[in-house]
């Protein structure tokens, strides 16, 4: 067991384990993570406004619920200095944000003012998601229209 | 020798709306894209009426009349050197159609736009609202990546466009020339020439 394990140590590249320990590379990979929960919760709300996913009252508020959730861990303090687009591997961040801090946070907060009250107004029917989806992707674009890099 | 000038309906009407409706889509589908609302619909019918103008135009230009014929006016370096030793003469160009100069304006036009409108169609900015009909069917790198294609075309467009204006303008006040009103009515003082 103890082989196998230091075999496949052996075999991990010494940069990989560096970056485990890099705290911009752990809030990079942090900050996907949270965009990754938002997607997967945004997605089945925009399939279920669309019609592609059925309508389930309560799958569809527990996904803005999540999103609610979300919206109230604060995103804006794993920007951290460093972890800019072409300061760091694999980050879309505009190093504007650095420069914008305030509006950077404001726009964040325009996210978590859509998603108040989410969970209760996509009952009711699939017609009550649209809005919901409109205002929050309206949130999404944004911020990506100024902070995002377009790869 | 260059033969006496003559009027001439040069411009067919449908060339002509071709030309205005394009030229009121782009620039409502860019002002949109810049400053419209977060939900784009407005902005994508732009660029689907902007697509059919195109195919159109595409079509026009092997099947319309003589003028509105790549054939016609597209020619080669030659051609395009011989027109611009002339072109800063303080005189009407005459010319009937696009000059050899200026069709390449017309395909960078075309080109750019076309191309913008397939960026646009394959676009996915992860906002779930703007998500280009034809994002899924490419790789998420691509739609990722279409997004800022369609931003730097969106600039291309807007050089394209401040371009056309400033020739149009060099026309008017330096060649003395009125490009303007035959693309509205389509007639043009024209000079035949032997090339």
């Amino acid at each position: 067991m103890r082989l196998i394990l230091a075999a496949a140590l052996a075999t991990m590249p010494l940069a990989a384990i560096a970056q485990d320990d890099d705290p911009i590379h752990q809030a990079i990979e942090a900050r996907h993570g949270f965009y990754q929960m938002l997607a997967i919760n945004m997605g089945m709300l925009a399939g279920m406004a669309k019609g592609d996913v059925a309508y389930d009252e309560a799958a569809a508020s527990r996904a803005a619920a999540n999103i609610e959730a979300l919206t109230h861990y604060d995103l804006p303090s794993l920007f951290i200095e460093g972890s800019a687009h072409g300061q760091a591997e694999d980050s879309a961040a505009k190093p504007d944000i650095w420069n914008n801090l305030d509006e950077f946070r404001a726009k964040f907060a325009g996210l978590q003012e859509a998603a108040t009250g989410a969970s209760e107004a996509v009952k009711g029917g699939a017609a009550n998601v649209g809005p919901v989806v409109q205002k929050l992707g309206g949130a999404c674009k944004a911020c990506h229209d100024n902070f995002r890099e377009k790869s | 020798m260059p033969g006496p000038v003559r009027e001439v309906r040069l411009w067919d009407p449908l060339l002509r709306g071709f030309h205005w409706l394009l030229a009121f889509f782009v620039t409502a589908g860019w002002c949109l894209g810049q400053f419209g609302p977060a939900k784009m619909t407005l902005h994508f019918w732009c660029g689907y009426v902007v697509a059919g103008l195109l195919l159109f135009r595409l079509l026009w230009g092997f099947v319309g009349p003589a003028p509105a014929r790549f054939s016609h006016f597209i020619r080669g370096p030659g051609a395009i050197a011989g027109y611009m030793r002339g072109m800063f003469l303080r005189e009407p160009s005459h010319w009937p159609g696009h000059n050899p100069l200026g069709a390449l304006s017309v395909i960078a036009m075309l080109a750019v736009l076309a191309a913008q409108v397939s960026s646009g169609l394959i676009s996915d900015p992860d906002d779930y609202i703007n998500v280009g009909p034809l994002a899924s069917s490419v790789s998420s790198a691509t739609r990722a990546k279409a997004v800022g294609w369609h931003g730097l075309g969106a600039n291309l467009i807007l050089l394209l466009v401040v371009l056309h204006i400033g020739v149009i303008l060099f026309y008017r006040f330096w060649k003395r020339e009125d490009l303007v009103r035959p693309m509205l009515t389509g007639v043009k003082q024209v000079r035949d020439r032997e090339s």
